[in-house]
């Protein structure tokens, strides 16, 4: 038994301990006090998302939303996923109780986008673009026109085609699910590379545009499900991957000309008459991302990758932001879509040495269902497209049309995070408290990167913590230069910034930040 | 009895409970014990065991007998990453006061006042220095998981959680919690108008009393977000004893259901760590407490030598001032029970030295019973007359979309003989979580250890069935291979007014889907239940098809009742790979198939005929078609009902669309034009891979759909352009308008040659028509016969027709088959 003395020696350490004074108790801060949610249709099946029986709720229009436009202050236009095409006129009104909706088409095979260009609608089908239009005017669709057709479809289910966006020159953009699991028939509608092995669909894993003129043509290649096209504010174009095989994470690539991603089936049409890419005899696999960047000179890395769990767990819709601020005070940011996690995210991108590099930062959660299309709104609000069959998402509902309106109230949050020779540089929204801020222990950096495998996904990997030597303050209060030694190119770079306040004392709505530092700007 | 019920709120009453104790505490609360013994609603023995092992008194004084093996507490490895170290303090100083009904006994109750305060200290600080971190939950596909999801938590959604998925089945729901309100049922509406007195005298005391609920205590003291939601996410983890059952909640819904027990607190998101500093000097004396008190009898901990044991249970009496219970004894943990506990514990023990003498086993009966008296089962499931869904509790259990299917159908299913209806097997499933066949609940049925899942469902079994095997479907129904379809008309005339069949149903239906049906319940309860409902289940709303066992319906299988629920057996055992019943058929069909009544309905899909880029067309008048986009030919024809779209419209794996009428047909192979090269005058382009559209340069360009519904496919081919408009013209006939449009409009204009058909061999049929060996028979316009050759490859006979194309050029194709 424990003797008395001890037990008094023990009080007598009690008295004497120090207890350290409690951690600051944050509120947490509500997402919902800045960007509001309002919802115009949803709606929840009594069916599970991944039900193989799966049916749609008894009442009301089965909004799966798959491809969303807005055409005009009162209405916007959808794709369903089950193939119609139909106008919803008083969307914005608050509440939505007098929504109207008309089927503008129908017979679209899982139609998965949609964009009002000219006096027609465009919309990628799994087997063809089509241009769609109302010719005598009765308000439902009479012209159904293939403006492009030719890549391969199997017939496995994940092959679908996305889009279309468009770019500055009016090319039509659309990308094209890698097949997984092909079996049976399907293998007879494949192409093979000779050298690599690999069997495909033709234009499988790979983004492709439509010129005004008619004609496809394929621009870049190592797509794994591409299920996001948009134009930054230059009108480049990017999309979203998602995590699987050879895809560490979900990530925003810049699609340009000869491009190489990351999905090596894509490769079984490098021999296709088109093909700007050639001459891959080996794949460079089982690296690290750095590693493989090395060994396989046609890999181009993404500008963004979105840590799994932390930015999402599948990147959906890409949406720039072009109110000018009737969104809040990310102008000219680019928003993406997240399926799993129901939620948003926000990206910065600049530019080094010529290429596209930036910061992904968590946006908006709880939406009702999976994010898939988001489209902006003349008033700056954003529509949300949702659906969660086949697969599966956090919210309550299977899916609908939802609605993100900025409160007029500015979130205090890292806006932009800039990559600078010795560090970052941050932009606030609003000043920060200068002595939180110069605080070299406000903010926590590590570095890590991912393996280049075939298997589904990766870890993080050779993770580092660094240490901030120096942080300054600009005179305004909005920008904090930090500095850092050690920053590693081609490592993503996390930032926690949960101790800086604003000059009035709010922690970050969303304290963290991860960089993808492809390049060190010299 | 009536003595007894204030009995009730006992945990909550001041028991003077010998000399010593003076200050008010409460007692140890014990669900089963709590609803039950107090009442006298279980035998005296039976409620003293249940102390036994809930109390976890076997934990320092073993006994042989494998059911009373100690509840124990929580693992604390790691406790201080999970509790909060001042609530650890005082907890372990007072455990009844900050923790109301705690089955922990006071183990520092002998101490002096001034003692106990450090002994508490050691002991919290210790515990607060042991760290493990949250395990890491994987996010996929099927289960995200939001960054620092603890964080999130939204109190308003917690709430609704926490009053539908299950919570309140034991805890106590918030008094302003409003439910949707539900109609009551007859016999509540009965209830409702009794008195006291009444209920006791019609035997409705037990059904109708409030039964109490598990307290939570401060859970804001005690835990921190993060904590209480991995907690809730996955209880078992720490609590090996399974008592809080795991509600199989994703992670923000956990996030959500602790934001809201946690509302009142503060947000501090770890409890201890790198907050609060010990000297090794401490933590090391309450690591030496920790085994001298013999927590480690109960409280796992790495590195913890194994536990000190006491007197068997066997050599235990209550006689002698030295007990755990009564007045507080130097060295020993104290319980701090009121004297009803008290006496039924004695009581206990004395049987216990009586019976270990004997070595009675228990049997399957009293397993059971007292497997679910401590696991609680019957807060939700009543049982032989005991336990369900409390009268003050029901509210609380809605449905999906507040449908009104009744009690029956809202509440968790009674367990009464479960070991007969259910087959064992399935049952473990259910206990495993993995055998949820209540969709329209929001209740949902927790997930039990492995322990627990491994006898319940064997003890269940043998304390219901009187043999020891139970009768196979062939025992019962004897040769059903014949009978499925009569059972499916028979499925049609009663049981698809209640039941969906493999998610399908008519049309507002909820229920229990009855698709396999046959791996859940045993065939003998299948067949009696079905003859005899209200047997079975009293006041059930099953009705019965069999009015003193006689069948209704003469017409099926001579009327004869046996062979009738044989027979639905029969259909429901493969049930997946037959046919629905005719009506639910035909109510899918209304939300499904596609049937043309006015205009032409166009789907365009996946189809075995037609390939990847099928275009399908259904008429009105009933004959229908597949058009391939990819090869740019007309694929096939059907007649009678069109397609279903569900595969097309809401099926993640695409399946291909079957036609789903008769007389189906495939066209020959190929594109619908072809230019020879004259000059050479071989016909080499009559060779297979030139009627490949894309080797032969089509280039479909879409479709116009007119006025009439009617598409007109368009496509390109060298320097023309085609319009191809086909329709029906009568039965198994459909008629196919080619215009032809030359865009350069050159001279001299050329001939394109219309395959007009193909096949292994191929026979006039009438002046202008062939046909070929699957049937098909096609004719072109009388001024074009005579031009046409006959041209025999390896691969079978071409029929071609020439067609000088000067700018434009129509021809009419008739089909027939």
């Amino acid at each position: 038994m424990v003797n008395r003395n001890t037990l008094l020696a023990a009080l007598f350490c009690w008295l004497m301990t120090v207890v350290a004074a409690n951690a600051v108790a944050d509120d947490f801060a509500d997402e919902n006090d800045y960007y509001r949610l309002v919802s115009v249709d949803v709606a929840e099946t009594s069916t599970s998302s991944r039900a193989k029986n799966w049916k749609p709720a008894p009442d009301g229009l089965a909004l799966e939303v798959s491809g969303l436009t807005v055409l005009d202050d009162r209405r916007v236009a959808v794709a369903i996923r089950k193939g119609e095409i139909w106008i919803l006129d008083g969307v914005y009104d608050e509440p939505p109780k007098d929504v109207t909706y008309r089927r503008f088409a129908s017979a679209l095979h899982e139609p998965l986008g949609l964009l009002k260009h000219g006096d027609a609608f465009y919309t990628a089908q799994r087997s063809e673009l089509t241009r769609i239009r109302d010719t005598d005017g009765n308000g439902e669709a009479d012209e159904y026109l293939t403006v492009a057709k030719g890549w391969g479809v199997t017939g496995g289910y994940h092959e679908y085609a996305y889009g279309p966006k468009l770019d500055r020159d009016g090319n039509l953009w659309l990308t094209l699910n890698i097949g997984m699991g092909l079996k049976g028939a399907e293998l007879d509608r494949t192409i093979k590379d000779p050298i690599l092995g690999y069997r495909q669909g033709r234009w499988r894993g790979w983004g492709m545009k439509v010129s005004p003129d008619g004609e496809l043509v394929p621009v870049c290649a190592g797509m794994r499900s591409p299920s996001g096209i948009g134009a930054n504010a230059e009108g480049d174009m990017f999309y979203t991957d998602q995590q699987g095989n050879w895809v560490a994470t979900n990530s925003l690539h810049h699609m340009r000309e000869g491009a190489f991603f990351h999905h090596v089936e894509a490769l079984a049409s490098m021999n296709e008459e088109g093909s700007p890419i050639r001459n891959v005899k080996k794949v460079a696999g089982g690296l690290s991302y750095p590693e493989a960047m090395k060994q396989f000179p046609q890999l181009r890395p993404p500008a963004v990758w979105f840590p799994y769990k932390k930015a999402g767990q599948s990147a959906t819709d890409i949406m720039l932001d072009e109110s000018d601020g009737q969104f809040g005070p990310f102008a000219g940011q680019l928003f993406i879509g997240e399926f799993t996690q129901a939620a948003m995210h926000r990206v910065f991108l600049e530019k080094v040495d010529g290429e596209y590099q930036g910061a992904c930062f968590p946006f908006r959660s709880r939406f009702a269902s999976a994010v898939l299309r988001m489209a902006q709104g003349t008033d700056g609000s954003v529509f949300v497209g949702l659906t969660n069959r086949g697969w599966s998402s956090l919210g309550t509902a299977s899916y609908g049309l939802q609605r993100l309106v900025w409160t007029g109230k500015v979130p205090f949050e890292i806006q932009e995070m800039r990559a600078m020779p010795d560090g970052f540089e941050l932009v606030f929204t609003k000043p920060v408290d200068r002595q939180s801020a110069m605080e070299t222990s406000s903010c926590e950096v590590s570095s890590h990167t991912y393996l280049y495998h075939s298997t589904y996904g990766s870890d993080e990997i050779q993770k580092q913590n660094l240490t901030v030597k120096n942080a300054t303050v600009s005179e305004d209060g909005l920008r904090v230069r930090l500095h850092i030694d050690g920053l590693r190119d081609l490592f993503v770079h996390e930032l926690v910034a949960s101790k800086i306040r604003s000059h009035n004392g709010e922690p970050l709505l969303h304290p963290h930040a991860w960089y993808t530092l492809n390049r060190i700007p010299k | 009895m009536r003595s007894f019920t204030w009995w009730q709120f006992a945990w909550l009453v001041v028991v003077l409970n010998g000399p010593v104790v003076a200050q008010s505490v409460a007692v140890p609360f014990v669900a089963g014990f709590e609803r039950f013994a107090r009442h006298r609603d279980v035998d005296e023995a039976v409620a003293g065991r249940l102390l036994l092992s809930e109390l976890s008194c076997t934990a320092c004084h073993t006994s042989n007998s494998n059911d009373l093996k100690p509840k124990l507490g929580p693992r604390l490895d790691g406790a201080g990453s999970r509790f909060r170290h001042n609530w650890l303090a005082e907890f372990l100083t007072a455990p009844q006061q900050a923790k109301p009904g705690t089955t922990m006994p006071d183990v520092l109750a002998s101490l002096p006042e001034a003692e106990r305060g450090a002994a508490a200290h050691a002991l919290a600080a210790f515990l607060s220095s042991l760290h493990e971190p949250f395990p890491d939950i994987k996010g996929t596909g099927a289960r995200g998981v939001p960054f620092e999801f603890w964080k999130q938590g939204d109190a308003d959604q917690g709430r609704r959680l926490y009053h539908q998925v299950g919570c309140v089945a034991c805890h106590k729901p918030d008094d302003d919690y409003e439910t949707v309100e539900t109609k009551p049922s007859p016999l509540d509406q009965l209830i409702e108008q009794l008195d006291e007195d009444e209920l006791r005298e019609l035997g409705l005391s037990a059904a109708t009393r409030r039964v109490p609920s598990v307290p939570h205590g401060n859970l804001v003291a005690k835990y921190s977000p993060q904590s209480l939601t991995y907690f809730l996410l996955d209880p078992h983890r720490t609590r090996a004893g399974g008592r809080m059952p795991n509600l199989k909640l994703g992670v923000v819904e956990a996030a959500d259901i602790a934001a809201w027990l946690l509302k009142d607190g503060g947000s501090e998101i770890v409890p201890n760590k790198q907050q609060l500093t010990f000297s090794e000097d401490v933590i090391q004396t309450g690591r030496q407490l920790f085994r001298e008190l013999g927590c480690s009898n109960c409280h796992s901990v790495n590195g913890v030598a194994a536990p000190k044991m006491s007197k068997p249970l066997v050599d235990l009496t209550m006689a002698t001032p030295r007990s755990c219970v009564g007045s507080v004894q130097a060295g020993l943990p104290h319980f701090p029970l009121d004297s009803f506990q008290a006496e039924t514990l004695k009581s206990a023990l004395k049987e216990n030295r009586e019976n270990d003498s004997n070595q009675r086993d228990p049997l399957p009966k009293q397993q059971s019973e007292f497997a679910m008296l401590k696991l609680n089962c019957l807060a939700c499931h009543e049982r032989d007359g005991k336990g369900g869904v409390g009268r003050y509790r029901r509210p609380y259990f809605e449905t999906v979309g507040h449908v009104d299917i009744g009690d029956e159908g809202r509440l968790p299913p009674p367990l009464t003989a479960v070991g007969q209806k259910l087959q064992p097997g399935w049952l473990t499933r259910v206990l495993k979580g993995t055998g949820d066949v209540r969709p329209h609940l929001r209740i949902r049925m927790p997930l039990f250890t492995d322990d627990q899942v491994k006898s319940l469902p064997t003890w269940l079994a043998q304390a219901d069935q009187e043999s020891r095997k139970s009768a196979s479907g062939k025992d019962v129904f004897g040769d059903v291979s014949k009978l499925a379809e009569d059972g499916r008309q028979l499925l049609d005339t009663g049981c698809v007014q209640c039941h969906p069949l493999r998610g399908d149903a008519l049309p507002g239906v909820v229920g229990t889907d009855l698709e396999g049906i046959a791996a859940r319940v045993q065939p003998q309860w299948f067949h009696d239940f079905l003859l005899d409902p209200g047997k079975l289940k009293p006041r059930t709303r099953m009705p019965t098809f069999f009015p003193n066992g006689k069948s209704q319906n003469p017409a099926i299988l001579d009327g004869n009742a046996d062979r009738q629920v044989a027979a639905m057996w029969a259909y429901l055992k493969n049930a997946d790979r037959l046919e629905l019943p005719p009506k639910i058929q035909k109510a899918r069909s209304q939300s499904y198939e596609l049937i043309p009544k006015d205009r032409p309905i166009v789907l365009r899909t996946f189809m075995k005929e037609a390939g990847t880029h099928a275009i399908a067309v259904g008429f009105p008048e009933q004959v229908h078609f597949a058009f391939d986009a990819e090869q740019v030919r007309l694929a096939a024809a059907w007649q009678g009902r069109f397609l279903d779209a569900q595969g097309t419209w809401f099926v993640r794996f695409a399946p291909p669309a079957d036609p789903l009428g008769e007389e189906q047909v495939s066209f020959p192979p190929g594109v619908p034009f072809v230019l020879l090269n004259e000059s050479s005058g071989k016909g080499n382009e009559l060779s297979e891979p030139n009627f490949d559209a894309k080797k032969a340069g089509y280039r479909f360009q879409g479709y116009r759909v007119d006025k009439s519904g009617v598409p007109t496919f368009l496509y390109r081919y060298g320097r023309f352009d085609i319009e191809d408009r086909i329709r029906p013209d009568a039965d198994r006939t459909l008629v196919r308008r080619l215009s032809i449009t030359d865009r350069t409009r050159e001279e001299p204009p050329a001939t394109l040659w219309l395959r007009g058909h193909f096949g292994k061999s191929l026979k006039h049929d009438g002046p202008f028509a062939y046909t070929n060996d699957v049937g098909v028979s096609i004719s072109v316009p009388k001024g074009l016969k005579h031009a046409g050759k006959m041209e025999t490859r390896e691969a079978g006979t071409h029929w071609i027709v020439p067609l000088k194309v000067e700018q434009k050029e129509m021809i009419e194709v008739r089909y027939q088959w």
